[in-house]
């Protein structure tokens, strides 16, 4: 009986170069038969998208958004959690230019808190604003208005909306959404919009009731009383009143603001002082806690 | 010093079970008693280590794209001397507890983690010192489940049966029936499901803080303005603040 | 004993679920489990290398660490090698094994991204992971050390039927588990148990359902 150490040491050799030479031509096969063929720039772009997969860019995900770059079917510049880095480093990559990209954000156009409006009902059921509205538009008193459940604050995968514990409304976490569009899409009220971050004025409210109807149901709800038209220094107007609401030409508003201090309801938000102390406290300390 | 500080940090930020979430099979069966979590533990701990060694040794030398066969290979070896140490030298009621979870430690995600994450792109003084860490932290952690579903399902501590204790008056340990279920299946699940919960209540209540302060102020609206002195001249029709049109 | 194959069936997939009774395979379970199509995908991929795992490791286990017996030769003896008396059991299995699972997964990673690549790319991560998925390892190293013949193991179209059950039962829960978290996802869950812990949670109720199938039709396993 040989010496077990020696028998020991001889047999694992044997077995694991058995086993390796065997598996390796396995696999050696199977890749000759299996192989996928991958254009090599799909997979750097992989690596260079934030794989996030929350399909802002119009695709199934960052894979599916990667093989469009690559067979030149999409714009390099779709990804909006990415940002300009990215569409940066996409665009090296193909070798071409890519067109400038747009920083935008998600507003939420609804003041409808508890103290400026009311509930028709007590819902009772799933904790989903997509099951609410199908009962009957849901329990806010305002059919068009925030229902305040938190579906679109689940649903943002930077975590970057929070649920406003004074209002009940959700409030965007400016310096950390990535106008990836997800709130947008779930939200059942179309209330989110993704909208540029220069476009400081929003008209916050969605109602398109005749204003004698909104003033019951909502105390900060538009009425179309057409004051924020009247205001407006833009020759030919960058705030129109159509359907009983208002809404804000992206393209010709100058963010001066008159609008906002014009309505009476006060449904008209400026952004402009909350974007400015976020950029100045991002200036002052680059890393907040 | 940096590493030592690292070596006190890793057990409770970087927990594996915890905040990693990884190597959750091993740790679900054997916590059945505080002795069986200390073992797999110490097992555990002393693979994590030689692995970590050896492959931050050895990580120049391997091609990248077989990496992971590598590790897995080294990692193989380790347990195999563990797993005879164990046979030779462990009690023959802690081997029959630990059973088949013994050599499935070369599929604790643990190690695997530690040697793709860490040992990989450190040095063997730093791979060491992480690998302590983590060890730590498993060992904690395994306390952690086994102390509660042995108390509390099987009535003993370290093996000794606990009797109800009368100091003085007051019962430090009183009499109970141990909750069978907690030693079994669905105990291990349940418990550490509300171990979870409660680690996750404590870090939110910090988290929540943080992000609450931080949210900014909400957005001007016409109620927050200050009302713009009256100018008798720039009130004549089409005056440039809307308040006098509204007001009509 | 021989196990009948009846017997193996409801074992496996029943009184000792691989998942919620042997804790084994538990990452995938709560990883992939949010979304029943992905459950279904990863399920159907770890029956597949569950079965041949067992039946390599069987084989392995039969004809390279086990000494020569009536049943079987040792292929090492045959090349003239001395074959100790317990085997080469101790030292190799646990590296064998785990060498032919990870090509094994390798092979199905491949096999998948060339015919079903939306399914690839949807399980992303987890694939890989099948290798170090406890319940693959979990099922050779049970084939072939207990189920009443510690001697010899399962033999290997027994091993390889159980390997398959094994992989059923994996499926099973992780079905039941998507379908339970899928309304977890719409309920209101306290903040501190949202995501892991009531999945944890609901498993444990789920173990303890399954613990109803002790000593079904009076198998004992």
């Amino acid at each position: 009986m040989a010496d077990p150490v020696t028998t020991y040491v001889i047999a694992s050799g044997v077995v694991l170069a058995a086993l390796a030479v065997t598996f390796a031509l396995l696999l050696a096969v199977a890749d000759r038969f299996l192989r996928v063929y991958v254009d090599p720039r799909q997979t750097q772009i992989e690596e260079v998208l934030p794989r996030v997969n929350c399909g802002s860019c119009g695709y199934g995900g960052c894979a599916a958004y990667a093989e469009a770059i690559a067979k030149g079917e999409a714009p390099a510049n779709q990804c909006t959690p990415g940002g300009p880095e990215t569409a940066k480093k996409v665009a090296e990559i193909m070798g071409i230019q890519v067109a400038d990209f747009v920083p935008k954000v998600a507003v939420v156009k609804c003041q409808g808190s508890c103290e400026y409006t009311r509930e028709r009902f007590r819902y009772v059921g799933e904790n989903d604003c997509r099951a609410a509205t199908a009962t009957h538009y849901g329990q806010a008193a305002c059919p068009y208005g925030c229902l305040g459940l938190g579906t679109c604050v689940r649903a943002c995968p930077f975590d970057a909306m929070v649920v406003d514990p004074l209002t009940g409304l959700p409030r965007v976490l400016e310096d950390r959404c990535t106008a990836c569009g997800t709130c947008a899409a779930v939200c059942p009220k179309n209330i989110i919009e993704i909208l540029p971050r220069e476009q400081y004025v929003h008209v916050l409210c969605r109602n398109q009731d005749p204003g004698r109807a909104t003033r019951q149901t909502c105390k900060v709800g538009c009425i179309a009383c057409k004051a924020c038209e009247k205001a407006c220094p833009v020759e030919g107007k960058a705030v129109h009143v159509g359907g009983n609401l208002a809404a804000i030409d992206a393209a010709a508003c100058i963010n001066c603001g008159k609008c906002a201090r014009a309505c009476p309801t006060s449904c008209i938000g400026d952004f402009r002082r909350l974007r400015r102390e976020a950029e100045k406290g991002e200036s002052a300390e680059p890393e907040a806690a | 010093m940096g590493l030592l500080k690292d070596f006190t940090d890793k057990p409770i930020k970087h927990n594996p079970v915890f905040v990693l979430v990884l190597g959750l099979c091993p740790t679900l069966a054997v916590s059945t008693s505080i002795k069986n979590g200390v073992a797999m533990a110490i097992a555990a701990t002393a693979v994590l280590v030689g692995s970590n060694l050896l492959i931050s040794l050895i990580r120049r030398f391997i091609p990248n794209q077989i990496r992971i066969a590598c590790y897995i290979v080294v990692i193989a070896g380790f347990v195999t001397m563990v797993e005879i140490v164990m046979k030779a030298q462990a009690p023959e009621a802690i081997n029959k507890a630990l059973g088949i979870f013994i050599p499935l430690i070369v599929v604790n995600c643990i190690i695997l983690g530690r040697a793709e994450a860490f040992a990989s792109s450190h040095g063997p003084f730093a791979s060491l010192m992480d690998a302590l860490g983590i060890g730590v932290g498993y060992l904690l952690a395994l306390v952690c489940i086994s102390f509660i579903r042995e108390v509390l399902g099987a009535g003993t501590l370290w093996g000794y049966r606990l009797t109800p204790v009368t100091v003085g008056g007051t019962t430090v340990v009183p009499a109970y029936v141990p909750i069978t279920a907690l030693g079994m299946a669905p105990g291990a699940f349940i418990v550490i499901g509300l171990l979870f919960g409660f680690f996750y209540w404590m870090g939110n209540r910090r988290r929540e803080a943080v992000r609450l302060t931080a949210t900014p102020a909400v957005p001007q609206v016409a109620r927050d303005f200050p009302k713009p002195k009256k100018e008798p001249a720039a009130e004549a029709g089409g005056g440039e603040t809307g308040w006098a049109e509204a007001k009509a | 004993m021989e196990a009948g194959y009846v017997e193996l069936a409801i074992g496996s997939i029943l009184i000792s679920n691989f998942v919620l009774a042997k804790f084994l395979g538990l990452c995938p379970f709560f990883g992939v489990s949010r979304r029943t199509s992905d459950a279904v995908g990863m399920g159907l991929a770890v029956i597949f290398v569950m079965s041949i795992a067992s039946a390599a490791t069987a084989l392995i286990y039969r004809h390279l660490l086990l000494p020569t017996t009536v049943n079987h030769t040792n292929l090492l003896g045959v090349l003239g090698l001395p074959v100790p008396a317990d085997g080469f059991v101790l030292i190799l299995k646990t590296i064998s094994y785990i060498l032919v699972i990870a090509v094994l997964v390798q092979f199905v990673e491949m096999v998948l991204k060339k015919s079903v690549p939306g399914l690839y790319r949807s399980l992303g991560i987890y694939l890989p992971l099948i290798t170090t998925n406890c319940a693959v390892m979990g099922i050779a190293l049970l084939n072939t050390e207990a189920w009443r013949d510690p001697a010899n193991g399962l033999p290997v179209h027994k091993a390889t039927f159980n390997g398959f059950c094994g992989g059923v039962g994996f499926l099973l829960a992780m079905l039941l588990m998507s379908g339970i978290r899928e309304r977890l996802a719409e309920s209101r869950v306290p903040k501190a148990l949202r995501g892991l812990p009531i999945a944890f949670i609901s498993a444990g109720l789920m173990a303890l359902a399954f613990l109803g199938f002790t000593k079904l039709f009076g198998i004992a396993v």
